[in-house]
């Protein structure tokens, strides 16, 4: 029961940033009404980053001779991830420093 | 299984609520684990085709609503204390309301521009560069996200990953 009232309450939020998107594309135009020309929302900044979503290969299954793709993707990820696990551990570490400090002085 | 007395936490008998939390986490490391690997493999376009990409963006969206269902009571903790101080806990809220909606938009706009899952189902839609357009940005935002939302929780999954190998420190196997 508690499942399902919290499912309710996800699927409500998940409708309303449905929603907002589908203001968004009517406010800015972007889906083809036949009123206006449309609008697409820039993606310049993540040029590098999205190669990987263009050059789609028609057809079913996976393409296991092109692993180039999957691979970049798993790069990308990892780094990012690094970044932060490092991040987190430097700043984990001087709260201890500083925590031992403080106890010190006491 | 455990011979002896408990000597750690780890070692404390089974009780059924301590099995139910236990089965919990099992859920939620699988459940984290087969979301990030289905990701990691739908944003690879070229590695997967279009049709097991769109299968398995409909999928994640299953997922999702349940990864999410699982943890609502966490999202309405942390929601109640935004307005108290501690940084960290707001910061991964706000990593995880950018990734619930731009995961959520990516889903959304991928359904909107489907080429063959909708239609093998008979569902034709009209797609349209601004659907396209927000796929490419919201599935790029995603990747960004995602390895953030999982690496702030690194030491919960490098714990759950230890227990389910069955490795704890100072004890050999």
């Amino acid at each position: 029961m508690k499942f399902l009232r919290h499912l309710a309450a996800v699927v409500f939020v998940v409708a309303v940033i449905v929603t907002l998107g589908m203001l968004w594309a009517h406010v800015s135009g972007g889906v083809d009404t036949g009123l206006g020309p449309m609008r697409v929302p820039s993606g310049k900044a993540f040029g590098p980053i999205r190669a990987n979503l263009i050059g789609a290969r028609p057809g079913d299954g996976f393409h296991l001779d092109d692993t180039r793709n999957l691979i970049r993707t798993c790069e990308i990820e990892a780094v990012l991830a690094a970044v932060v696990i490092t991040v987190s551990a430097i700043r984990r570490r001087e709260r201890r420093l500083r925590r031992a400090a403080a106890e010190r002085y006491m | 299984m455990n011979a002896g007395p408990p000597t750690s936490l780890a070692d404390r008998p089974v009780t059924p609520s301590r099995r139910r939390v236990l089965a919990r986490t099992r859920l939620d490391f699988w459940l984290d684990a087969l979301m990030l690997v289905a990701y990691t493999l739908a944003y690879s376009l070229g590695f997967t085709g279009i049709a097991t990409h769109e299968w398995l963006g409909i999928g994640l969206g299953v997922v999702l609503l349940i990864h999410i269902t699982l943890h609502w009571d966490w999202v309405i903790r942390i929601t109640r204390k935004l307005l108290l101080p501690g940084g960290r806990e707001r910061f991964i809220w706000l990593v995880n309301l950018l990734l619930l909606g731009s995961m959520t938009l990516c889903i959304a706009s991928g359904i909107l521009i489907s080429e063959v899952a909708l239609p093998q189902l008979g569902i034709y839609l009209p797609g349209s560069p601004f659907w396209r357009e927000v796929h490419n940005v919201t599935a790029t935002l995603t990747l960004i996200l995602v390895p953030i939302h999982a690496a702030l929780r690194w030491r919960w999954i490098a714990g759950m990953a230890r227990r389910f190998a069955g490795w704890r420190p100072g004890r050999s196997r």
